[in-house]
C-alpha cells in the first residue's frame, strides 16, 4: 500500500532531466574548463577535453594580491584584482546601508500613523517598477554635475555607485521587510514598552531579532543586485572604481581578448554571492515568533 | 503603593465612544477585578491605566499626581498580557530579566530576583528554555513571573487565564489567589469570567457598554445587584428573569405572571410603595429555590431537563412558558415531564424596572 518508491519513469523523462542539467550547468563547466587553460590552447583548432589544467589565469587575475610571486607572468595587470575589491566593497556597503535604512523605514510605515502613509507604501513599490535604463541618463547627469563636494562629484566614486544601488534596492527591501514586521505580534512591542523600553530599544531588541529571516532574504537580494549590476556601474564608474562586470566587458577589445583571464574572473565573480547566500540563508528559519503569543 | 483614581476618564475612537466618562478609585493594596462582557471597555480601561492607550478626556491620578502623559515605564506598572507576549528569541531567564536589564541593575540582584520569583511560580527548571518549548500553562506562569520580577507597585492582568483549558484555568486561579495574599500590591485584573472575578477580587467593578454598572465586594454584587445586568452577569447558573406585574395582595404586594404568584416581603413592598399595577421583571437565583414549605411561596415548575452535577443538579424547568433554572440538592432527581413544587422565600425575590433595568 504505502510504496514510497517512485515508479520507473519513461526514458524521455531522464533525457529531459539530462538536457536541463546540461543547459544549466554546461556554461559553468565550460567557464571553469576554459579558465584552467592557457590562451594558446583555448584558441587552437585542436582543442580537446583532455588538457593539463593550469592556475596561470587565476594567478594573472590575482597577481596583485597573491602572497607569492607567480612564475611565468611578465607584467602584472592590477585591473581585475582591483575590480574584485571594488565589487566587494560596493556590494557589501550598499547592502548594509540598504538594510539599515530599509528596516527602519519599513518599521515606521507599518507601526506609525502619519499623513500619506498609504500613498508612501504604494509609491515605494511603484518606484521599483522603473527600469534602471530609464534612470541611467538623469542619474549620470545629476551624479556628474550636481552631486559634487568641491571638485569631487559623485560620479566615478565608490560612494556615487553605492548611493544609486541603495536608492535602487531600498523600495524592494522596505516592501519585503514590511511583510515581516507586520507578523511581529504587537503585544510583544507593548510588553517591551511596559518593561521600560523606548521605541528604539523596542525596535533593536525585540523587532529586529524577530525579522532576521526577512533581513537575510533582503540582504541576499540586495547583494546580488549590487554585485551583478552593469548598466549604472558602467556609466558611473571610472577606471579606479570599476566593478567586475564592467571590467570584464571593458577587457573585450578589438585587438586582444584574453578568454582565460576573463573566464577566471568570471569564476571568481561567481563565488562571493554563493558564499553570501549560503551564509545569509542560514538565518532564514521559519517560526521565529513561535511561542510568543497564543494562537 | 499608590491609590489610583480615574477622574472622568473617557475614550473615543473617532465617533465611537468606548468609555463614557468614568470615575473609579482603586485603593491601596486592593485586588480590583474589572469584569464585563466583551466590548464593555474593561480592557480599554486597563490599557489606559497601563499607558498603552491615550485617554480622550479626564485624568488618572496616582496618589494625586496626574499620570496620563507619562510613558508606561514611568508609571511603575507591570502587566501580564492575555496571550502572554513572551519574547520568542530569548530564553525564560532573559524574558524575565528584560525589564531589569533595561534598568541596568546589577547582575547579582537580577539573578537573585529571578530565582526567587521562579521558585515562587515553580518554573525554576525552565529558565534555560525558549517560550516555544513550554506548554500553555508554563508560558502563563512565565508571563506572570516576568511581571512579578519587576516588583512594580501595581500589577495589571489582562484576561491572563482566558487561553488556558478549563482545568488549568481553575488551578491557575487558585494559585493566583494564593499569590495575591503573599504580594501586597495593587492588582487590577480584567476578565469576562465572573467566577474568576468572584474568587479573586477584593472588589469587583462590573462594566457594560463603557459604563460602570456597579462596584463592590463579591458578596455585595451577588446579594444586592443594582440592576438587571449585574444580577444576570454575576452568579452561575445565571439568574432567572420572569416578566410579571405588581399587584396588591392582602395588606402587602405580590408579583404575578404566567404560572406564578409570589407575595413580596414587607421591606420590598415598602420600597415599591404605591406604584400600583405595573409591569416589572422578577429575578430569582437558581440557588434560591427551596423544597416547598410553609414559609416560602409555592411555585410549580415542569421539569424539562435535569443535569446531574454530582453534589447538586441543575434543573431546566418551565414556568408558564419561560425557562427557569433551579439548582437543587434534592434526591432522587425528578424526571423530565414531572411537575415539582418548589418554595421561593420572599427575601430571594428581586424586582427590576422593565424600562431601565434598575432594581426596585
Amino acid at each position: 500500500m504505502n510504496d514510497s518508491r517512485t515508479p520507473a519513469q519513461h526514458p524521455g523523462f531522464y533525457a529531459l532531466l539530462v538536457l536541463l542539467v546540461v543547459m544549466s550547468v554546461g556554461p559553468i563547466v565550460l567557464m571553469l574548463v576554459t579558465s584552467l587553460r592557457l590562451n594558446v590552447e583555448i584558441m587552437s583548432d585542436t582543442s580537446s577535453l583532455i588538457f593539463v589544467p593550469t592556475l596561470r589565469n587565476y594567478e594573472q587575475v590575482l597577481c596583485d594580491v597573491l602572497w607569492y610571486e607567480p612564475k611565468g607572468i611578465d607584467s602584472c595587470d592590477p585591473t581585475f584584482a582591483r575590480a574584485l575589491g571594488n565589487s566587494l566593497f560596493i556590494a557589501t556597503i550598499a547592502t548594509v546601508i540598504t538594510l539599515v535604512i530599509g528596516c527602519m523605514a519599513a518599521y515606521a510605515i507599518v507601526r506609525f500613523r502619519f499623513v500619506g502613509r498609504d500613498g508612501l507604501t504604494l509609491a515605494t513599490l511603484m518606484l521599483r517598477m522603473v527600469p534602471p535604463a530609464v534612470l541611467l541618463v538623469p542619474v549620470f547627469g545629476i551624479w556628474t554635475f550636481q552631486f559634487c563636494i568641491g571638485d569631487q562629484c559623485a560620479a566615478g566614486t565608490h560612494w556615487g555607485i553605492i548611493l544609486i544601488y541603495v536608492a535602487m534596492n531600498l523600495p524592494f527591501v522596505i516592501w519585503i521587510l514590511q511583510s515581516f514586521i507586520v507578523q511581529v505580534p504587537i503585544q510583544l512591542e507593548e510588553a517591551a514598552r511596559m518593561d521600560g523600553a523606548g521605541p528604539f530599544r523596542t525596535f533593536f531588541l525585540i523587532v529586529l531579532p524577530l525579522i532576521r529571516p526577512g533581513l537575510a532574504a533582503a540582504a541576499i537580494f540586495t547583494f546580488r543586485i549590487a554585485w551583478n549590476e552593469f548598466l549604472l556601474a558602467n556609466a558611473l564608474a571610472d577606471r579606479k572604481t570599476r566593478t567586475v562586470p564592467v571590467t570584464i566587458v571593458n577587457s573585450l577589445t578589438e585587438y586582444n581578448i584574453d578568454w582565460g583571464v576573463i573566464m577566471a574572473t568570471g569564476m571568481l565573480l561567481a563565488i562571493p554571492p554563493i558564499l553570501f547566500t549560503l551564509l545569509a540563508s542560514r538565518q532564514i528559519i521559519t517560526g521565529m515568533t513561535a511561542g510568543a503569543v497564543k494562537g | 503603593m499608590p491609590e489610583i483614581v480615574f477622574d472622568k476618564v473617557e475614550k473615543r475612537y473617532g465617533a465611537v465612544q468606548v468609555l463614557k466618562p468614568l470615575d473609579l478609585t482603586l485603593r491601596d493594596g486592593e485586588f480590583t477585578v474589572l469584569v464585563g462582557p466583551s466590548g464593555c471597555g474593561k480592557s480599554t480601561t486597563l490599557r489606559i491605566l497601563a499607558g498603552l492607550e491615550t485617554l480622550s478626556g479626564g485624568e488618572i491620578y496616582f496618589n494625586g499626581l496626574p499620570v496620563s502623559r507619562l510613558d508606561p515605564k514611568d508609571r511603575d506598572i507591570a502587566m501580564v498580557f492575555q496571550d502572554y507576549a513572551l519574547y520568542p528569541h530569548m530564553n525564560i531567564a532573559r524574558n524575565m530579566s528584560f525589564a531589569l536589564r533595561l534598568q541596568r541593575r546589577p547582575k547579582a540582584e537580577i539573578d537573585a530576583r529571578i530565582r526567587t520569583v521562579a521558585e515562587m511560580l515553580n518554573i525554576g527548571h525552565l529558565l534555560e528554555r525558549k517560550p516555544a518549548e513550554l506548554s500553555g500553562g508554563q508560558r502563563q506562569r512565565v508571563a506572570m513571573g516576568r511581571a512579578l520580577v519587576r516588583d512594580a507597585s501595581t500589577f495589571l492582568f489582562d484576561e491572563p487565564l482566558s487561553n488556558l483549558d478549563a482545568k488549568l484555568r481553575a488551578r491557575m486561579r487558585t494559585e493566583l489567589a494564593e499569590l495575591r495574599q503573599r504580594i501586597a500590591r495593587n492588582m487590577v485584573y480584567v476578565t469576562h469570567d465572573q467566577i474568576e472575578a468572584m474568587t479573586l477580587g477584593d472588589r469587583i467593578v462590573v462594566m457594560h457598554d463603557g459604563v460602570i454598572q456597579q462596584q463592590g465586594t463579591p458578596q455585595e454584587l451577588f446579594e444586592q445587584p443594582v440592576n438587571r445586568f449585574v444580577a444576570g452577569f454575576i452568579g452561575s447558573p445565571t439568574m432567572n428573569f420572569l416578566t410579571a406585574e405588581v399587584v396588591g395582595e392582602g395588606d402587602g404586594l405580590a408579583v404575578t405572571g404566567k404560572g406564578f404568584r409570589l407575595p413580596l416581603d414587607a421591606a420590598t413592598a415598602r420600597r415599591l410603595g404605591a406604584t400600583g399595577r405595573r409591569p416589572v421583571t422578577v429575578g430569582i437565583r437558581p440557588t434560591a429555590f427551596v423544597p416547598a414549605h410553609a414559609d416560602a411561596a409555592p411555585l410549580d415548575l415542569k421539569v424539562i431537563v435535569a443535569e446531574y452535577l454530582g453534589a447538586s443538579a441543575v434543573l431546566a424547568t418551565l414556568c408558564g412558558g419561560t425557562e427557569v433554572l433551579v439548582e437543587t440538592t434534592a434526591t432522587p432527581l425528578p424526571r423530565p415531564g414531572d411537575v415539582v413544587r418548589f418554595g421561593v422565600p420572599a427575601g430571594a425575590i428581586m424586582i427590576f424596572d422593565n424600562d431601565n433595568g434598575q432594581r426596585l
